[in-house]
C-alpha cells in the first residue's frame, strides 16, 4: 500500500463554512461586494496582461504609449487592486468567522470598501487615459503632466485609506470575543489575522508616505517628489510579503477545512512563524536596490546576507503544514514515502489550486534566491528575469490560493455551490504548465538581457536573435495560463453571481484529524525532502548564474556605485 | 520520558527547516560573493576608488573620501569636453584617436575641476598601442531617448573608467554581451562609475533597461571593440 486507505471519513462541511453561512446579511453583502470588485480587478489585469504579453511576443502591435498604458493597467489592476481588495475581503471574512458574530465596527468596514472602490475607479481611469506611469507611478515620467501624477497618487491614497479602515474593522472583530470574555487568547489563525491586519495598516502608511507628495505636487502644494524612488522601495517590499503572509494563512485555514488537520506542533509555533514575517520582512528589502548607483558595496553584501532570511517564515509555515498533513495521514494508515499525497482530496478545486500553488512557490523561490545575490543583480535586475519568476508567485501562488479560498467561501456565503468543480479542479495544472513555459522562457530571456519593460526587443537588428524567439514563447505560456486561469475565474464569478441557483453538490474532503497520541511516530520526510530539493535547485541555478556572469567578455570593477 | 515522535515530526526540526534556504550562503561564499568567517571577505566586485560627487542640487553622497565633490554640472562640462576632444568624422567617439578639439585633456579636466584624489587618470591622452595599464576615462550621458556618445570605439584588453550619468530622468545604460548583459541603472544627476575591460572584440549594444517614456524602446547606442 502506498497511499492512505479509502475508509477515511468524508467531511460534509466544517466550522469555517458553517460560520460563514451564519454571518449577518450586511456582512455578507459587504463581502460579496469586495469579492466581486476584486474579481473585476483580476479580470482587467488578466486581460491587459495577456495583451501585454502578446504585444511583447510580436503578435500584436500598439503605439508605444498605448502599449505602456496596457502594462500600467495590468500592474495596477493585479498588483494593487486584485491583491489588496481580495486581502481586505479575506481578512474581514476570516475575522468575522473567527468572531462567529460577524463584523465589529461595521461602518468602518463599509467606509473602507467605499474608499477602496473609489480608489479603484480613479486608478483605472487615469491608467487608461493618462501618461503611462507603470504601477509604481513614478512622477519623473510625467513632470509635464501633474494631472496624471496627481490622480494616480489619489487612487492609491484612497486604496490605502480604505485598507486601513478595513483592517481596523478586522482588528476590532478579532478583539471582540476577548473583550466580551468569550476567549482568553488568540488561536493560531486569529493571531495571524491580527498580525496581518497590523501589517496592512503599516503598509498603508508607507503608501501614503510614497504617494502623498505626488498628489501635493500636482496641486501646487508641495515640491516635486524627487525621492519617490526611495519611498516606493520601502512600500514595495511590504507589498510583496503581505499577500504571501495572507497566502500562508489561507493554506492553514483551507488545510483544516479540506482535511480536518491543524498544526501538530501547537498554536504557539504557528504564532511565532506568523510573527516572524514582521521580523524578517523589513530588514530584507535591500535586494530590490542592488542596482542603485548610490548603494555601497558593503551595503550590498549585507543586503544579500539579510535576504537569505526572507523565506524563513514561508518555509517554516510550509514545513508545519506538510508535516502536520503527513503525520496525520500516517496516523490514519498512510504508507509509502509520498503516497499520502494521493490521499488528499484533489477532486476538490480548492485543494487542486492550493496544491499547485505550493509547486509554483517552490519553483519561484528557486529563482528568487538567484536574484537576491548582489553580485548577480548586474546581470538580472531590470530584465525579464524578474517578471519571469514573479508571475510564478503572483499567479501561481497568490492568485491560485485566493481563488481556492473563494471556491470555499462563496458557496458558503451565498448558499449555492461551486460551478463545475470537476472542470475547475483540472485548471491549476494547466495554469502551472503555462506558467512554467512563461517562466522558463522569461527567465532565459532575462538572463540574456531582455529588458523588463520593452515591447520591441529587436533594437534594429542589434539584439541577439534568440530574444524575439524567447519572448514569443513567453507569449505562448502567458496565453496558456491566462486561458486556464480565465476558466477558474469564470467559475468563481458564476458561483458569486448564481447564488443559490446552482445545484447542490458535495465536494470531496477528508478527515485526517487524529489524536495527539497517534501522531508523529512514523517519519515524515516530505517536508525535509522538498526543502532539500529546493536548496539543491537553488545551488544549481545560483552556480549556473555565477558561471555565466564570470564567462562574459568583460571584467568590471564597481557595481554601479554612485557619487 | 523520551519523545515518542520521530525526529522529522518534532517541533525543533520543523522550525529548523524554515532556515533551509539560508544554506545557499555556501554557494555565495564559494564564489566570493559573501564574507567568509574569520575575517576574510573576498568580493567578486572590488570597491572602486573612492570619489565624492554630488548632484547639481548640491546633494552629497557621503562616505567618500574626496576633498571636493564634482557636481552634475561638472560632469556635463567634462562630458562636453570629452565629446569635443574625441569626436570622429563618422559620428563616433574614440578616446584613442588624435584630438580634434586641441584639448586632449578630459582626464586633466576631470582631475582639475574637482581636485579629487583619483590617483591618476590616463590623462596624457590614451596610449595608441592599447597597452596602458591605467584605465582610460570614458563619459556616457543618458537622456531621453539617446546616449551621448551613441557610438564609442574602444580597444579590447584596455580598462575603461566609465563615468556615467542620467541627464533628465532615470535610465538604463546596459551592455549586451552575447550570452547575457551587464545591467546598469543611472539616476538623474548621480554620477556612476564602473571600470570595464572588454576582453573580446565585437560590436556591443547599449540599451535602456529602465522605462523612460514614449521612445524608450528606441533608446540605444553601440560600443565597438577592436
Amino acid at each position: 500500500m502506498d497511499t492512505i486507505p479509502h475508509d477515511a471519513p468524508i467531511m460534509a462541511g466544517s466550522g469555517l463554512t458553517a460560520r460563514i453561512r451564519t454571518l449577518p446579511r450586511p456582512d455578507k453583502a459587504l463581502l460579496n461586494l469586495l469579492f466581486g470588485a476584486a474579481l473585476l480587478a483580476l479580470v482587467l489585469g488578466l486581460a491587459d496582461g495577456l495583451l501585454t504579453a502578446l504585444a511583447r511576443a510580436g503578435a500584436l502591435t500598439f503605439f508605444p504609449d498605448d502599449a505602456y498604458r496596457l502594462l500600467t493597467v495590468h500592474g495596477v489592476s493585479v498588483f494593487f487592486y486584485w491583491l489588496y481588495l481580495i486581502q481586505a475581503a479575506l481578512l474581514l471574512a476570516l475575522a468575522a468567522a473567527e468572531n462567529s458574530r460577524g463584523l465589529a465596527l461595521r461602518p468602518a468596514a463599509w467606509a473602507g470598501a467605499a474608499l477602496m472602490l473609489a480608489g479603484f475607479a480613479v486608478s483605472e481611469w487615469i491608467s487608461y487615459t493618462g501618461t503611462p506611469l507603470l504601477y509604481d507611478g513614478s512622477p519623473e515620467l510625467a513632470v509635464d503632466d501633474p494631472r496624471s501624477v496627481g490622480f494616480f497618487a489619489l487612487g492609491y491614497l484612497l486604496l490605502s485609506a480604505g485598507l486601513t479602515a478595513s483592517a481596523v474593522s478586522g482588528i476590532a472583530t478579532l478583539l471582540q470575543p476577548r473583550r466580551r470574555g468569550e476567549a482568553e487568547e488568540f488561536g493560531a489563525v486569529g493571531f495571524a489575522l491580527f498580525a496581518w491586519a497590523g501589517f496592512l495598516i503599516v503598509s498603508a502608511i508607507a503608501a501614503t508616505n510614497a504617494f502623498l507628495p505626488g498628489l501635493l505636487w500636482s496641486l501646487g502644494a508641495g515640491p516635486f517628489p524627487a525621492d519617490h524612488g526611495t519611498e516606493w522601495h520601502i512600500l514595495f517590499h511590504n507589498l510583496h510579503y503581505l499577500p504571501l503572509m495572507a497566502t500562508v494563512l489561507v493554506w492553514y485555514v483551507l488545510t483544516r477545512h479540506l482535511t480536518g488537520v491543524t498544526s501538530i506542533h501547537g498554536a504557539r509555533l504557528s504564532k511565532i512563524v506568523f510573527a516572524a514575517y514582521l521580523v524578517f520582512v523589513p530588514p530584507t528589502s535591500l535586494y530590490h536596490m542592488f542596482l542603485e548607483p548610490n548603494l555601497s558595496e558593503g551595503v550590498r553584501v549585507v543586503g544579500s546576507l539579510l535576504s537569505l532570511f526572507v523565506s524563513v517564515p514561508t518555509l517554516a509555515a510550509f514545513a508545519i503544514i506538510v508535516s502536520s498533513l503527513e503525520a496525520s495521514a500516517r496516523a490514519h494508515g498512510a504508507t509509502g514515502v509520498f503516497g499520502w499525497i494521493r490521499g488528499l482530496p484533489w477532486g476538490n478545486p480548492a485543494m487542486a489550486n492550493m496544491g499547485w500553488a505550493v509547486v509554483n512557490m517552490m519553483v519561484g523561490l528557486t529563482f528568487a534566491f538567484v536574484l537576491i545575490q548582489g553580485e548577480l543583480a548586474p546581470m538580472l535586475s531590470d530584465t525579464f528575469f524578474v517578471p519571469g519568476y514573479f508571475h510564478l508567485f503572483a499567479v501561481g501562488v497568490l492568485t491560485q490560493t485566493f481563488l481556492a479560498a473563494l471556491m470555499v467561501l462563496l458557496p458558503a456565503l451565498n448558499g449555492g455551490h461551486l460551478w463545475r468543480p470537476a472542470l475547475l479542479a483540472r485548471m491549476p495544472a494547466l495554469v502551472t504548465a503555462g506558467l512554467l513555459l512563461f517562466a522558463a522562457a522569461g527567465i532565459a530571456a532575462g538572463t540574456m538581457g531582455v529588458p523588463r519593460r520593452v515591447f520591441d526587443v529587436g533594437y534594429g537588428g542589434m539584439a541577439p536573435a534568440a530574444w524575439p524567439v524567447l519572448m514569443a514563447l513567453v507569449g505562448i505560456g502567458a496565453s496558456l495560463f491566462a486561458a486556464a486561469l480565465s476558466v477558474s475565474v469564470y467559475g468563481v464569478v458564476r458561483t458569486l453571481l448564481s447564488g443559490r441557483k446552482l445545484s447542490a453538490m458535495e465536494l470531496p474532503a477528508v478527515d485526517w484529524k487524529a489524536g495527539q497520541n497517534r501522531i508523529g511516530a512514523a517519519p515524515a520526510w516530505t517536508g525535509p525532502a522538498s526543502i532539500a530539493a529546493l536548496v539543491a535547485a537553488m545551488y544549481v541555478f545560483t552556480i549556473a548564474a555565477f558561471q555565466l556572469i564570470q564567462s562574459l567578455p568583460v571584467a568590471v570593477i564597481g557595481g554601479g556605485h554612485g557619487h | 520520558m523520551p519523545d515518542p515522535r520521530h525526529f522529522t515530526t518534532r517541533r525543533g526540526f520543523i522550525a529548523g527547516l524554515g532556515f533551509g534556504a539560508v544554506s545557499l550562503y555556501g554557494a555565495w561564499a564559494a564564489y566570493g560573493a559573501a564574507p567568509l568567517p574569520f575575517g576574510h571577505t573576498p568580493s567578486a566586485t572590488p570597491e572602486p576608488e573612492a570619489h565624492g560627487h554630488g548632484g547639481s542640487n548640491g546633494d552629497s553622497h557621503g562616505g567618500h573620501a574626496a576633498a571636493a565633490a564634482p557636481t552634475a554640472d561638472d560632469f556635463r562640462l567634462e562630458h562636453e569636453t570629452f565629446l569635443r576632444t574625441y569626436a570622429q568624422t563618422d559620428g563616433s567617439v574614440d578616446p584613442h584617436a588624435a584630438s580634434h578639439g586641441g584639448a586632449r585633456s578630459h582626464g586633466h579636466a576631470h582631475g582639475a575641476s574637482q581636485g579629487a584624489p583619483h590617483g591618476g587618470h590616463a590623462d596624457e591622452g590614451h596610449d595608441d598601442d592599447g597597452s596602458a595599464t591605467e584605465p582610460v576615462t570614458v563619459f556616457l550621458m543618458a537622456q531621453k531617448f539617446a546616449y551621448s556618445p551613441d557610438l564609442l570605439r574602444l580597444k579590447a584588453g584596455q580598462a575603461y573608467r566609465f563615468r556615467m550619468m542620467a541627464d533628465d530622468i532615470t535610465h538604463g545604460a546596459s551592455i549586451q554581451l552575447g550570452a547575457a548583459s551587464r545591467i546598469i541603472r543611472l539616476r538623474p544627476n548621480i554620477i556612476s562609475e564602473q571600470t570595464i575591460t572588454f576582453t573580446k572584440p565585437g560590436e556591443y549594444l547599449v540599451y535602456c533597461t529602465v522605462y523612460c517614456g514614449q521612445a524608450h524602446d528606441a533608446m540605444q547606442g553601440r560600443i565597438i571593440i577592436v
